[in-house]
């Protein structure tokens, strides 16, 4: 198994995944409440209403993807650095915590629920992902060069 | 285009001069093929050529002493533009994004927050309960932590993207640059707001971006 050389070593990957979600909310926030908010408005105010929606609410969709991603990131490296192994139970174990603690304020059956629903979100995702690459490795693996085909003898000349 | 004007006439006639008289210079043939055609007259002569078949070089490991050109990976270079060296190495412009980003909404989030916690420590009603003091803290840091840590993010955001867009376009990067994306930033930040408010805010940012660039030399 490979490693994955795009990522950083574990502290200081937790900065970098903070940034990357919310970079990745504010533009997919500004994307969907620019049109979200173009539809909704008056013929005639639409691009005022598409700017406002967007200065409103995408800040707000970047924030949430970022405390997501950066929660995520920090358990799993917590959650690596306690079980010193990397497999799929890493992810679906830190987004169990991560749901958990982003619902830890509406109360306890909120907290167990939510910690429940992003485990097995995180569950699908590391399947859908282990199933990639067992599909790639299949696609890659070794095969026998074809044979060249049998000549039939050449009458000697001259 | 060129074929309509003629241009690659004289490649033409070169290559083919070359390839009429291939074997006239023994030295550029030689050069071209590895070995000296004349000499090779059959199998026996090619295989007892010294260095063709040399075990240390035909070995898989062979090159080692080099030092181990195959662990340099392609997508772990650092940039290598001029002037890009940070606090934290950077592999280009998502790497500086990232960063730069998630710690700008981290220090945003933090002073947010402990404003906000102190806020929540004055504003606790007299006698309540524990539930309720605890609740009241809690509000007053989620209320003030995620929006100076969302306004701070998204002004990083799209300085960081300036800043490398300004130095992708000129091939290098030093603090005129950073001024020149943190003026540009403030500007867009407050482009609803009028004039005025565009001016102030541009010029804190483009004052932000010159300590940044003050302290990153001074570190480094």
């Amino acid at each position: 198994m490979s490693a994955d050389h795009t990522r950083d070593p574990c502290p200081v990957v937790i900065l970098s995944d903070f940034g990357g979600a919310f970079a990745m909310g504010v533009i997919g926030g500004c994307v969907w409440h620019g049109i979200k908010g173009f539809r909704n408005s008056p013929m005639g105010e639409r691009h005022l209403g598409a700017v406002s929606a967007i200065k409103a609410r995408a800040p707000v969709v970047g924030g949430n993807f970022g405390v997501w991603g950066g929660l995520f990131s920090t358990f799993d490296c917590a959650v690596k650095a306690v079980r010193k192994r990397e497999d799929p139970w890493n992810a679906i174990i830190a987004g169990l915590f991560t749901g958990g603690s982003l619902a830890v304020r509406g109360g306890w059956r909120h907290t167990r629920n939510s910690a429940i629903m992003c485990g097995c979100l995180l569950g699908v995702m590391e399947g859908v992902g282990l199933m990639f690459q067992r599909y790639a490795a299949w696609q890659a693996k070794p095969m026998a060069p074809p044979l060249p085909e049998p000549q039939p003898a050449q009458p000697l000349r001259a | 285009m060129s074929w309509l004007f003629g241009g690659r006439k004289s490649e033409t006639s070169n290559a083919s001069s070359a390839a009429e008289e291939p074997f006239l210079n023994d030295s550029e043939s030689q050069k071209s093929l590895g070995f000296d055609p004349s000499q090779v007259t059959n199998v026996s002569s090619i295989i007892s050529t010294p260095g063709a078949l040399d075990v240390s070089r035909l070995h898989p490991l062979a090159g080692l002493e080099r030092g181990v050109e195959y662990l340099d990976l392609e997508e772990e270079k650092l940039s290598t533009m001029e002037g890009s060296r940070s606090l934290i190495p950077s592999r280009g412009w998502t790497d500086d994004l990232c960063y730069g980003t998630g710690a700008v909404y981290l220090v945003g989030l933090g002073l947010g927050g402990s404003y906000g916690f102190f806020e929540g420590l004055r504003n606790i009603p007299p006698n309540s309960p524990g539930k309720l003091q605890l609740n009241t803290v809690l509000n007053h840091i989620t209320r003030r932590g995620p929006f100076i840590g969302n306004n701070a993010g998204v002004l990083a955001l799209t300085y960081n993207l300036i800043n490398s867009s300004i130095d992708g376009l000129r091939g290098k990067h030093d603090a005129a640059n950073s001024v020149v994306a943190g003026a540009l930033t403030g500007a867009i930040f407050k482009s609803s707001k009028g004039l005025k408010p565009m001016g102030y805010a541009s010029g804190m940012m483009a004052a932000a971006a010159a300590g940044w660039c003050g302290l990153k030399s001074f570190v480094l």
